[in-house]
């Protein structure tokens, strides 16, 4: 009974896939925008069949123009009459530029933009081998999209630097990140009508999300350079695992994580406290092999992690910049208000948070005269009391990285941040101020000191 | 234990294996669980060193956190040396702390501790009263060395002197480590060393 029953089922779907061989596509139009340099602009559903001849004869008219008068401008080119709308590269929604020739020569166009990128990588032969990757896989730029809220691939863009105007073509092809990323550095003829700077203008490139229908010219995502494919299987620093995608960090040897290892990376080491706040970058970790001036210069690159981490690295951030900018972090459990502080007077307030007042110095509730000695709270055993308010500073850190703060660890004499004991070791570093100390005394590591508690 | 660092120690495990150093008997390295979360170590000790001649072991603890914080390590087997405590083993090593770098290997640290072990820095010591003998004593410091080399990792050079020593100790009473860790921290001074033990 049950085959019969599939017998018949078979024969209806082979009945339904021949009768949709033999149905002429219909549906799969594209809605494209096109904006025209008199300043309106067009929404058309294209046949993606058609040609940019075709396109042409659709739009003179509404230029007052004459077919052979009418330039087609997509991602810095000109796009040429033969060329087939399916092959531009055009996601739904995107916007092509339509110009009125006055009397400029029209040059001949190289084809399409982002087949010609090729990454900073000077040894001829790879942009040749990366050159055929690209050609192959497709150009794959990796962006944070702000829309999808996620890692998406994206599309490189131009636009003229001025005007903002898509109806621009470039002078030469950006054959670097660097071309790409900095501006003013590749050359174009802008074709806006009432652009200032038309004749010679800046390229500016910026990308696209192509998994969300575009929300305008507006809607931009953030390259993520850093992400590139692995067109040379190079392994993973860390796992050895050979992936797809890879994390290439900005030192001289171009070290490699795949994506995974990377996020595992920088989660620990945000837990840890590590990264440093750099004036020009912001909030930022280097390559794990510990190459020099291996900082990651691109923040949103930490986008890969997830909502919650992100979170809790902009938190750290924050606190590292108020830190930095001589203020200190509110010591109420939960709060960690960063408040900039008068040098000259002890008493600070949490105006803006909690209300808690404390003394700047020793970080416990405010008070006349001397602090009571640092020594006499952190040499207690109990490093767990909840209501000394300067280890409840450490206890929302605690809370936030699930690290379970026991005898194990000892806030550092300097900045207070819990250390782990590891091996025995009475010699201290301090994760977050790499202050040097000694587990016995609670000071600075010394030899002297050493000499006295060798058993402790 | 955390899959990249599973992983990432498999490999590593063969490098050491296939390694030369461990042709020449130099390094070895043993899993003492599946997951790769716990190894145990073992280097020759240096020619030209105090240590020739010794085998020592080493307990290698892999965090989750590999490679990108370092290996656990500390010797298992008893050593005179000023960046290692006499007493627990702990190793005061650069590379096992802040210098650490996620392209390190075990091989490396093993071919580290080796050097650490020919080229000892006393100024940032594991073990203050070995580091103090090493500046003050160097003779002392080699033939304490060398006697510990041969108590506890095989090593073939022992004092004659010494070993009576122990023995008078234990006659009155002393266990045989507790016996040399006390005269070895005094210089072979058997008054002080008594002082040590029973003042
Ligand atoms: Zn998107
Ligand atoms: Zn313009
Ligand atoms: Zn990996
Ligand atoms: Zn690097
Ligand atoms: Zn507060
Ligand atoms: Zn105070
Ligand atoms: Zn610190
Ligand atoms: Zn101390």
């Amino acid at each position: 009974m049950a085959e019969l029953l599939n017998i018949i089922l078979n024969i209806v779907r082979n009945a339904l896939r021949m009768l949709s061989l033999g149905r002429p596509a219909i549906d799969n139009s594209l809605n494209i925008n096109i904006k025209c340099s008199t300043g309106n602009t067009l929404s058309v559903g294209l046949d993606p069949e058609w040609d940019i001849g075709e396109v042409k004869n659709i739009i003179a008219p509404k230029l007052g123009a004459n077919p052979k008068e009418v330039k087609i401008i997509f991602a810095g080119k000109e796009l040429e009459d033969s060329i087939v709308i399916k092959d531009c590269d055009l996601g739904e929604q995107s916007t092509l530029h339509a110009v009125k020739l006055s009397k400029s020569f029209v040059k001949p166009s190289s084809g399409q933009l982002s087949s010609v990128i090729a990454e900073a990588i000077s040894d001829e032969d790879e942009i040749a081998v990366l050159q055929e990757t690209i050609d192959r896989a497709g150009s794959q730029f990796y962006v944070h999209c702000p829309v999808c809220n996620d890692l998406r691939l994206g599309k490189l863009r131009v636009r003229c630097s001025k005007c903002k105007s898509g109806a621009i073509t470039v002078d030469t092809d950006p054959k670097s990140w660097s071309d790409v990323l900095k501006s003013n550095k590749i050359s174009g003829h802008c074709e806006q009508d009432d652009c200032p700077d038309g004749a010679f203008a800046w390229a500016e490139f910026y990308f696209k999300c192509t998994e969300h229908i575009s929300q305008g010219e507006n809607d931009e995502a953030v390259p993520l350079y850093l992400l590139r494919n692995n067109f040379k299987n190079i392994p993973c620093l860390a796992c050895t695992e050979i992936k797809h995608v890879v994390f290439v960090f900005p030192c001289k040897e171009a070290h490699v994580t795949c994506l995974d290892c990377f996020r595992t990376f920088a989660v620990l080491r945000l837990r840890e406290r590590q990264f440093v706040l750099d004036d020009a970058i912001g909030y930022t970790i280097a390559c794990p092999a510990g190459c020099p001036d291996s900082f990651i210069d691109e923040c949103h690159h930490f986008k890969l992690l997830t909502n919650e981490q992100y979170e809790l690295y902009q938190r750290f951030a924050t606190e590292e910049c108020v830190l930095h900018a001589g203020g200190v972090l509110c010591p109420q459990p939960g709060c960690g208000e960063g408040i900039i502080v008068d040098s000259s007077c002890d008493k600070v307030a949490c105006s803006n948070g909690c209300g808690y007042v404390f003394c700047r110095k020793c970080l416990q509730g405010y008070h006349l005269g001397e602090c009571n000695s640092l020594d006499n709270a952190s040499l207690s055993d109990d490093i767990h009391h909840i209501t000394d308010p300067a280890r409840a500073a450490q206890a929302r850190w605690d809370e936030a990285t699930n690290v379970a703060i026991r005898v194990t660890t000892k806030p550092c004499p300097r900045c207070r941040t819990a250390t782990e004991r590891s091996g025995g070791c009475m010699h201290m570093i301090c994760t977050r101020c790499s202050f040097h100390w000694c587990w016995v005394c609670q000071i600075e590591w010394s030899r002297d000191c050493m000499g006295t508690h060798w058993f402790g | 234990m955390a899959n990249i660092a599973s992983q990432r120690i498999k490999r590593e495990f063969k490098e050491v294996i296939r390694s030369e150093e461990v042709a020449r008997c130099s390094i070895r390295v043993e899993l003492l669980d599946d997951n790769y979360s716990e190894l145990k170590g073992e280097i020759a000790g240096p020619p030209d060193t105090p240590y020739e001649g010794g085998k020592f072991q080493l307990e290698i603890k892999v965090p989750e956190t590999y490679p990108f914080n370092p290996p656990k390590v500390k010797f298992l087997t008893k050593v005179w040396h000023p960046n290692i405590s006499s007493v627990t083993g702990a190793i005061c090593l650069d590379i096992l702390k802040d210098q650490w770098a996620a392209a390190m290997t075990l091989r490396t640290v093993l071919l580290s501790l080796q050097a650490l072990m020919a080229s000892p820095e006393p100024d940032d010591p594991q073990d203050a009263v070995v580091a103090r003998q090493y500046k003050e004593f160097p003779e002392i410091f080699v033939s304490t060395a060398e006697h510990w080399t041969s108590t506890y990792a095989g090593g073939p050079r022992k004092k004659e002197e010494y070993s009576k020593m122990i023995e008078k100790l234990m006659g009155i009473g002393c266990d045989m480590d507790q016996a040399l860790v006390a005269l070895s921290s005094c210089n072979w001074d058997m008054n002080k060393a008594i002082e040590q033990i029973f003042g």
